[in-house]
C-alpha cells in the first residue's frame, strides 16, 4: 500500500509532492493526457477518473489519497475501447470538438455500474456534473440509455 | 470581420501553388503519435497538390488546412477531396496541415471553411482522379474515356482490366496536372451528402485524441500565467518571497504586454516540471498592478450608457424613405429597447499551447483558429522571419472564435525563451474566464409601425456596443455601417427605414464570438416583431412572411431562402398548435454568415421554472457535406444559445471581470437540454454555405418570443438571470 497506486493495472510510486491533484500527476508525471483540465474546482467533470471503480473529480483528488488504491482513465475503461459506452458515444456521433467526452464516459461508466436502468431523469441528474461546451448532450443522453440497454442485453 | 473576410481563391493560382508545394508532403502533417502514412518514396508516390498523397501500397493520406475545433472541418472538407477522387473512405488517413500558405487560407472563422475551400476541395480531387485515369489508360494503350476511376482502382471500361490506386501512384505522378478537372454532378457524389462520421472520434473514446494541451517534446516544462487584470495596466511588481521551499523548483518571467492585437495582455509567468508546482508557486506571488485606464470599467453603468444612448438620436449610417413619418402615421406603432451582456467563450480546453523558440527557429504546437497569426505574432514578437516561426495546428478543445487570437501562444513563447526549453501553458480556467477576448455588451432600441395593411411600414433601428475594431484601433468609438451590415442586409420589405449608431469605446478586448454581432441583431429583430405583431392583433409568422415576400431588389433570393426556411420552421414546430396552460411557442428566422435559419421553440414556464420541451430548426446552409455533423452544429448552437439566454454574462467591475468560473459563469448542463432537438436542411440545391456560426441568433429571441406566449413576461435583456 504506502505510497503506490495502480493505475489502469500498473503500480506506480509516488516519490514526491503527495499533494499534487491525480490530475497533474497523470496528465504531466505520466504524460497520459487522456484526461483533460477542465476547471481545477471540480465543476466541469473534464477531469473524471475512477478510483476503486467510482468516478472521482481528479483536479480535486490529491494523488495522496489514492494511495494503496486503484485508478481507472479513459485509457484504461477497456482494453480496446469496446466498453458499451465507448460503442455507444461511437454509434451516436457524440463528440464534437471532444475534449469533455473522456470525462462524460467515465462519468457515465460509473453511473451505470450503480443504476443499470436509469430513466431519462436520472442520466440527466448523473451528468450533470459534466459540462460540454459543444453542446452535445442530446446525443449524450441518447448514448448513456443506449449504452444501458446494451449492458443489460449483455448481462441478461 | 475583415480579417475574416478571406479573398476568393482564384481556382488555377490555387491549383498550380498547391502542386509545386507538392514533394514536400512528407513533412506536412503532425497528429502526434498516430503516424504518417506518406513516408513513400517521393518517386513512386503520387501526390499531385498539398491535399493528397497516396503511397504504392493504396493508402492515401489527406490534409485538411482549415482547423479542427469540433465543428468537423476535417472530415468534410477531405470527404469532398476523397469524393471526387474516388478514393476509398477506409484507405484514407486525415491530417491536419502545419502553418503553410500551400494549402490555401487557413484562418478559420466567420462560417467561411464551406464556402472558401469546398470547391478548391473538390478540384483537389478531381485533378488527382483525372491523373490517376490518365496513368491507367497510358499504361494500357487506350483513350483516357475507355477509363472510369472507381473506389480505389481504375477499371478499363470494355475489358475486365483495372489497376489498383498504388499501382497507378508511380505512373500518375507523371501526368499533366488538369486545369479544368472535371466535376462530379450530384448523383455521382460518394460521401458528399451521406453523413460520415467524424474520421477522428474513435481516437477521441479512447483518449488518444491529442489537443493543444496535450502536447509532450523532450526537455518540456509546464507553466502558468496571471495576467494583469486590467486592459492597458501593467505589472508594477512581483515579490517573491513568499515561494517558500518552491523557489528553486520554478522560474518567475514578467511577460509584457505586446501592442498586437493578438498579443498578450502582460501577465506574470511561472516556469516549472508541472502544471501544478507553476500554479501552486503562482498562487505564492505577490503582485503590484498598475491598473492603467480602464479601470474605471463597471459593466452595470456602461450598459447603462448605452441604453442612453439609443435611446437618442443617433448617427445615421443607412437610410431608406421616411421613417419618421411613417412611424408617426402608421395605425400601430411600438418601440423597445434591447440589451445584452459581455459573454466569454469558454471552451472546455482552456487556451493553451507548446512552444520551442530555439536560437534560430520556432516551432509551436498551439489549439488555434489561425496559425498564420500565431506566425506574424510570433515573428514580430522574437524579432524574426515568418518562416521561422513553424506551427503545428492541434486538435483545439472547443474555440467559438477565441483562439483566433493568440494571446496565450505569445506568453507560451515568453516563458519557452526565458528557460531555454520547450513549455508547455494551458491557462487556470480563471484566467481564461477573466482575460479573454469578449463578445460585446450591446443595448438596442427600436421603433417600428405597422399600416393598415398589414405592412411593417417603419422601421428606425439603433445600435450602440464597442467593435471588434477596437482590437486594431484602441481609439475606435463605436459601430458604424459596416458593423450594422447584418441589420441592413435582413431582406426584409420595409419601405421605411433608417440604421443608427451610438458611441460605445472599447474598455476590454473585444472579440469573434460564435455568430459575433448576429446574436444581438438576431434577437432584437425577432423579439421586436413578436411584439411588434401582438400589438397590432396580428401572428409573427404572417408579418414576417409578408416582409420576406414583398421584399424586391438586392438580396430578392434570400427574401426567398428566409420565407422557406421560416415556413419550413413552422411546419416543423406546428405553429399556432395548442398547448397547455404555462406552455408557449416562440419563432425567429434570421440570415447570417450567408445561411439561413429558423427556429421554433416550444417552452413550459413555471415561476422561475424554464423548461425547453422541443426546438425544431430549419435550415438552408445549401449542399449539405456531412449531415450528421451538420445537424450537430444546430444542436450545439442550441445548447449554446440556452445558456447565453438564460444564464451567462462577464461582468466588469473597476475595469476588471467579476466572474471566475463555472459557478458564475454557468454555461449549460444537461439538464438544460431540451427533450427534443428535430433539424432539417432545405435549399440544398443551393450552393454549399457555412454553418458554423448562423444557428445562434435563432434560438434565443425564439425562446424569449415563447416565454412571453407561455407567461406574458417580456424580457428584453439577457441574460435573463444574473450571473455574477
Amino acid at each position: 500500500m504506502s505510497n503506490t497506486i495502480t493505475i489502469n493495472g500498473e503500480t506506480v510510486t509516488i516519490e514526491s509532492d503527495e499533494s499534487m491533484p491525480l490530475l497533474w500527476y497523470l496528465r504531466d508525471t505520466l504524460s497520459m493526457k487522456g484526461t483533460k483540465f477542465g476547471c481545477g474546482r471540480g465543476l466541469c467533470g473534464a477531469c473524471t477518473v475512477h478510483v476503486d471503480g467510482r468516478a472521482v473529480r481528479s483536479c480535486l483528488t490529491p494523488v495522496s489519497s489514492a494511495f494503496g488504491k486503484s485508478v481507472t482513465t479513459i485509457e484504461g475503461l477497456s482494453e480496446d475501447g469496446s466498453h458499451p459506452l465507448q460503442l455507444a458515444w461511437l454509434k451516436h456521433n457524440v463528440p464534437q470538438c471532444g475534449y469533455c467526452q473522456a470525462g462524460q464516459i467515465m462519468a457515465a461508466a460509473d453511473f451505470l455500474s450503480q443504476n443499470p436502468s436509469p430513466t431519462a431523469e436520472e442520466i440527466d441528474s448523473a451528468m450533470s456534473g459534466n459540462i460540454c461546451r459543444c453542446g452535445t448532450y442530446v446525443r449524450i443522453r441518447k448514448a448513456v440509455a443506449d449504452a444501458a440497454d446494451q449492458m443489460e442485453k449483455a448481462d441478461g | 470581420m475583415d480579417k475574416l473576410m478571406l479573398t476568393k481563391i482564384d481556382r488555377r493560382t490555387f491549383l498550380r501553388n498547391t502542386a509545386a508545394a507538392a514533394g514536400t508532403l512528407s513533412a506536412g502533417g503532425l497528429f502526434l503519435g498516430l503516424g504518417n502514412t506518406a513516408t513513400a518514396k517521393a518517386d513512386s508516390a503520387f501526390s499531385p497538390n498539398a491535399f493528397l498523397h497516396i503511397a504504392p501500397n493504396g493508402d492515401t493520406t489527406l490534409w485538411c488546412g482549415r482547423c479542427e475545433m469540433g465543428q468537423g472541418i476535417s472530415t468534410s472538407l477531405p470527404s469532398a477531396v476523397a469524393d471526387e477522387l474516388e478514393a476509398d473512405w477506409s484507405r484514407v488517413t486525415i491530417l491536419q496541415g502545419d502553418a503553410d500558405e500551400k494549402y490555401g487560407p487557413q484562418a478559420t472563422g466567420g462560417s467561411r471553411s464551406i464556402n472558401t475551400m469546398l470547391e478548391p476541395m473538390r478540384q483537389a480531387g478531381a485533378a488527382g482522379r483525372e491523373m490517376l485515369v490518365a496513368a491507367a489508360a497510358a499504361t494500357w494503350g487506350v483513350p483516357a474515356a475507355e477509363c472510369e476511376a472507381k473506389n480505389h482502382f481504375v477499371y478499363h471500361k470494355e475489358s475486365d482490366k483495372r489497376l489498383g490506386y498504388g499501382e497507378l501512384a508511380a505512373t500518375a505522378a507523371e501526368q499533366p496536372v488538369p486545369e479544368t478537372p472535371r466535376l462530379k454532378s450530384r448523383d455521382e457524389f460518394r460521401y458528399i451528402g451521406k453523413s460520415l462520421p467524424r474520421h477522428d472520434q474513435g481516437a477521441v473514446v479512447v483518449g488518444e485524441r491529442v489537443y493543444g494541451s496535450d502536447v509532450v517534446v523532450p526537455g518540456m516544462k509546464y507553466g502558468a500565467v496571471m495576467h494583469v487584470p486590467v486592459l492597458g495596466g501593467s505589472v508594477k511588481s512581483v515579490d517573491s518571497s513568499g515561494l517558500g521551499d518552491l523557489a528553486d523548483r520554478v522560474q518567475v518571467v514578467t511577460i509584457d504586454r505586446l501592442e498586437r492585437p493578438y498579443g498578450s495582455l502582460g501577465a506574470v509567468g511561472v516556469v516549472a516540471d508541472n502544471t501544478w508546482i507553476a500554479q501552486q508557486a503562482l498562487n505564492r506571488l505577490k503582485f503590484e498592478w498598475d491598473r492603467g485606464p480602464h479601470a474605471v470599467y463597471n459593466t452595470d453603468s456602461y450598459k447603462a450608457e448605452l441604453v442612453e444612448s439609443v435611446e437618442a438620436p443617433g448617427t445615421s449610417v443607412s437610410e431608406r424613405g421616411d421613417v419618421d413619418a411613417a412611424l408617426e402615421s402608421a395605425a400601430v406603432s411600438h418601440a423597445a429597447t434591447y440589451v445584452g451582456g459581455h459573454l466569454s467563450h469558454s471552451p472546455m480546453e482552456p487556451m493553451a499551447s507548446c512552444v520551442d523558440v530555439g536560437d534560430e527557429h520556432c516551432e509551436v504546437w498551439a489549439s488555434t483558429q489561425d496559425p498564420a497569426g500565431i506566425q506574424e505574432t510570433l515573428a514580430a514578437f522574437l524579432g524574426r522571419e515568418k518562416d521561422d516561426i513553424t506551427v503545428h495546428v492541434m486538435a483545439a478543445g472547443g474555440a467559438f472564435g477565441r483562439k483566433f487570437m493568440c494571446d496565450y501562444v505569445h506568453e507560451a513563447a515568453a516563458l519557452s525563451q526565458a528557460a531555454g526549453a520547450p513549455v508547455q501553458l494551458t491557462w487556470s480556467r480563471e484566467e481564461d474566464t477573466r482575460t479573454g477576448y469578449y463578445h460585446p455588451c450591446n443595448a438596442q432600441h427600436i421603433a417600428g409601425s405597422i399600416d393598415s395593411d398589414g405592412n411593417v411600414s417603419g422601421w428606425l433601428h439603433r445600435a450602440a456596443f464597442p467593435t471588434i475594431a477596437s482590437l486594431f484601433d484602441p481609439t475606435n468609438t463605436g459601430p458604424g455601417e459596416r458593423e450594422m451590415g447584418d441589420i441592413i442586409r435582413q431582406p426584409l420589405a420595409i419601405a421605411n427605414f433608417r440604421a443608427e449608431v451610438g458611441e460605445a469605446s472599447a474598455h476590454t478586448r473585444i472579440g469573434w464570438w460564435r455568430a459575433v454581432y448576429n446574436i444581438f441583431f438576431g434577437f432584437a429583430i425577432n423579439v421586436f416583431v413578436d411584439e411588434l405583431s401582438r400589438k397590432a392583433d396580428k401572428d409573427p409568422v404572417e408579418v414576417f412572411r409578408k416582409m420576406y415576400s414583398d421584399y424586391r431588389g438586392e438580396g430578392e433570393e434570400n427574401a426567398r431562402r428566409a420565407l422557406a426556411v421560416l415556413n419550413k420552421a413552422a411546419d416543423m414546430g406546428g405553429w399556432g398548435r395548442e398547448v397547455p396552460d404555462g406552455h408557449g411557442l416562440g419563432i425567429a428566422v434570421h440570415y447570417s454568415f450567408s445561411s439561413f435559419t429558423a427556429m421554433m421553440v416550444h417552452v413550459e414556464v413555471d415561476g422561475d421554472d424554464i423548461k425547453v420541451h422541443r426546438v425544431d430548426c430549419a435550415v438552408d446552409c445549401g449542399l449539405v457535406l456531412t449531415p450528421d455533423i451538420a445537424t450537430a452544429q444546430m444542436e450545439g448552437a442550441v445548447i449554446m444559445g440556452i445558456g447565453l439566454a438564460l444564464n451567462t454574462e462577464i461582468r466588469f467591475e473597476d475595469g476588471a471581470v467579476v466572474n471566475s468560473n463555472f459557478h458564475d459563469y454557468p454555461v449549460a448542463r444537461i439538464g438544460n437540454t431540451p427533450t427534443e432537438i428535430n433539424v432539417e436542411f432545405i435549399g440544398q440545391e443551393n450552393t454549399s454555405t457555412g454553418l458554423g456560426e448562423p444557428g445562434v441568433p435563432t434560438f434565443a429571441p425564439a425562446l424569449i418570443n415563447a416565454i412571453y406566449d407561455a407567461s406574458g413576461k417580456r424580457y428584453r435583456s439577457l441574460p435573463i438571470r444574473g450571473s455574477a
